[in-house]
């Protein structure tokens, strides 16, 4: 497979901070690679890194097999940037801010229009075209934010958490056409805090902590990472410290955790262990609300790897 | 093209701020055109002249006080100094001459008596300093060849009434000069005050962090894209510049197709180019839009009062106008002010001139050199 970015030993240090801590990966042709991580694990420096917005201390990165820097012109036109904050003009209508953005790539004015036009139906704004910013609602200010970034066809594109605080209509509209844009052709880094979209969207993730990889894979190949094969949820109320110790002596169970009504059971191992638990329950009589089983998320294996949850 | 189209649309937006200014400085000339219209076509014929004469009032000394009676309202006042610096600050008298002893025997002798005078310094003021100077460097020099008194009256006498001509024409001027420099010292504060405000709030829209994030990654040349910004709004200024200018010609007339109506247009252009690296320095100082409005305030209304854009520069104090000298609208003001006294144009005469453009040159050259020096190190930290 082809590596359209090659990341080797990055390091960045504000003041005394090691923001990223000799990181090293690739992104391959055509595909979403995610940059999953929580807040402040370095995914914005990473990609400000790529980018040459941010000078870095140590390290080398290659864009399309070229060395990346600030005046790398010929590397840039070929490259798509969605900042975690909306950046357009007050002054200007959705399409004109588009229409700018774009200009500052393409010159040619009809290949533009249709660009325009292109971009304006694959983010869903088509009937604000004439809208000012603030007009917009959050999620809409988000999608225009999106096009006025990749309107001009990039064969690279950066998306830095282009999801935060969306509301989930939008947040389906912006994955959806994240989408659509891999299936034209280009190659997608994707950064964000949120397991859920990188295990829909991501061919494959990189997870990010203190400036550092901890795992890279598909999403599949990191649930192994986590060590649990099964994850059982009961509510139920009012269960006593001994029934509780003869759910940890079933067989194949290894962590039993009961807190507000919740029993959390995992398992390391094994086949049908919802089934004997339920029979377990049956025999001892307890009295349950909801049980569900469930495979293992990435939060598990980012507890498993460092020790704490994903989320803040 | 994509650069310089935006900057447009972006103007566009705050067109308004322009209107304003400009409506302003129209609103204002225009007042101080009707106004000045009756009271200095009086004053201007005849100034209120004192004559203290410490002489006797017969012969060369007599045809002196005769003369000026004549050309200027004669105002009394008490001989006495409280009495007279009150008139003079009131402006109940614009220039006071004192005759010395012995003038008309220094005079007979050949010799070139002192006198002493007082002045508001207004061009009322200089007019009867005109007429005083005119008539003493006749009487000088006939003085020194005609030793018969009453010859040298009648031909001091004679030689004043051919100039009369001249002398009528010279005061029109004075009037739409006044005019002129009103024009266009006000114009300092509409040039300043909208040139700040119209680049700082384009250029903090093209500059705000996340806006120039993209600019920078985009495959267009940052450095070319400055400099296009930069050109366009110099366009605007020179536009905003040549619109004062033709509003000039249709308030002030025929007296802008001479020398001073050069160097108004002149001065008024170095003093936009001068604008303009100041509009850039706090733009690139300041990138909150909402701070805009009170820096225009404090720099544009500011320097347009101590300079004296507003009210005459005779009536700012002294110690004013020496803070006055490290802003450029002094050295502007000062250009317009000579306008109304120079008579003759020479090297001689319009050496201050070139000093006060000279002057303005610089700042625009320290101006741009902080701003480069700022945005270099604001580089380095984005
Ligand atoms: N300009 C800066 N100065 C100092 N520290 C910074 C700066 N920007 C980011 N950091 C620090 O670097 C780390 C990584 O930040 P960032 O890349 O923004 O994380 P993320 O995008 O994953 O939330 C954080 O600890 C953050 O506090
Ligand atoms: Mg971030």
């Amino acid at each position: 497979m082809k590596n359209i970015i090659e990341v080797k030993n990055l390091t960045k240090e504000y003041r005394n901070l090691k923001a990223i801590d000799d990181l090293s990966f690739e992104v391959h042709e055509g595909e979403i690679l995610g940059l999953l991580g929580p807040n402040g694990s370095g995914k914005s420096t990473t990609i400000n890194c790529i980018l040459s917005l941010l000078k870095f201390s140590k390290g080398s990165i290659k864009i399309l097999g070229k060395e990346m820097k600030p005046d790398s012109y010929d590397i840039k036109k070929d490259l798509g940037v969605i900042f975690q904050e909306v950046a357009v003009f007050e002054e200007l209508t959705v399409y004109e801010n588009i229409d700018y953005f774009c200009g500052l790539y393409i010159k040619d004015k009809t290949t533009r229009k249709k660009y325009i036009k292109e971009a304006i139906e694959l983010v869903g704004l088509e009937e604000f075209k004439k809208f000012y910013p603030k007009q917009l609602s959050g999620g809409l200010l988000r999608r225009l934010n999106i096009a006025c970034g990749i309107a001009h066809k990039p064969k690279i594109i950066f998306l830095d958490e282009p999801t935060v605080a969306v509301d989930p209509q939008s947040r389906n509209s912006i994955l959806d056409g994240i989408k659509k844009l891999r299936d034209q052709g280009a190659t997608i880094v994707y950064t964000t805090h949120y397991m859920e979209e990188v295990e829909i969207l991501c061919d494959r993730i990189i997870i990010l902590d203190k400036g550092k990889v901890l795992a890279t894979g598909t999403s599949d190949k990191l649930k192994e990472l986590a060590k649990i094969e099964e994850k059982v949820t009961i509510e139920i109320n009012n269960l006593q410290p001994e029934q509780i110790e003869k759910i940890k002596q079933l067989e194949n169970v290894d962590e039993v955790n009961y807190n507000v009504g919740n029993l959390i059971i995992t398992y390391k191992k094994g086949k049908n262990n919802l089934g004997e638990l339920i029979e377990h329950l049956k025999k001892e009589n307890i009295k349950y609300n909801k049980i569900y089983s469930e495979r293992p998320t990435l939060n598990d294996v980012f507890l498993e790897l460092t020790g704490k949850e994903l989320r803040d | 093209m994509t650069v310089f189209k935006t900057f447009l649309k972006v103007l566009n937006k705050c067109k308004f701020v322009i209107i304003l200014y400009t409506v302003i400085l129209l609103t204002f000339g225009a007042f101080n055109m009707t106004t000045s219209e009756n009271s200095t076509n009086f004053v201007a014929s005849k100034p209120d002249v004192l004559i203290i004469n410490n002489d006797e009032n017969v012969g060369v000394t007599k045809n002196l006080v005769e003369y000026i009676t004549n050309n200027s309202n004669n105002v009394d006042v008490k001989n006495n100094e409280d009495a007279i610096n009150d008139a003079l600050f009131y402006r109940e008298i614009n220039y006071i001459i004192y005759i010395p002893q012995n003038y008309r025997q220094d005079i007979l002798d050949g010799k070139n008596p002192e006198i002493e005078i007082k002045s508001t310094g207004d061009y009322q003021a200089s007019y009867a300093e005109m007429l005083l100077s005119r008539y003493i460097n006749i009487e000088v020099i006939y003085a020194k060849e005609i030793k018969d008194e009453d010859k040298l009256i009648e031909k001091i006498n004679n030689t004043l009434a051919e100039q009369t001509e001249i002398e009528i024409t010279s005061k029109l001027d004075t009037d739409s000069l006044s005019k002129a420099t009103f024009y266009y010292n006000f114009a300092s504060y509409s040039i300043l005050a909208g040139a700040i405000y119209v680049i700082c709030l384009i250029l903090s829209s093209f500059n705000e962090t996340k806006i120039r994030k993209r600019t920078i990654i985009s495959s267009m040349n940052y450095k070319k894209h400055n400099r296009i910004l930069l050109i366009s709004n110099a366009l605007l200024a020179i536009a905003l510049w040549i619109f004062y200018v033709i509003i000039s010609f249709i308030i002030v007339g025929k007296t802008m197709f001479s020398i001073q109506g050069v160097i108004y247009i002149v001065n008024s252009f170095i003093f936009t180019i001068c604008a303009l690296t100041i509009a850039f320095l706090i733009a690139n100082l300041v990138n909150n839009k909402n701070a805009i409005n009170g820096i225009v305030n404090v720099i544009a209304l500011g320097s347009s009062f101590l300079c004296g854009a507003f009210v005459p520069v005779e009536w700012l104090p002294a110690s004013v106008l020496k803070v006055a000298h490290i802003l450029p609208t002094y050295w502007y003001i000062q250009t317009n002010e000579l306008m109304k006294t120079i008579e003759k144009f020479d090297i001689e005469s319009l050496k201050p001139v070139f000093i006060n453009m000279g002057v303005i040159a610089l700042f625009t050259i320290i101006f741009v050199i902080i701003t480069n020096i700022i945005s270099k190190r604001k580089r380095k930290i984005a």
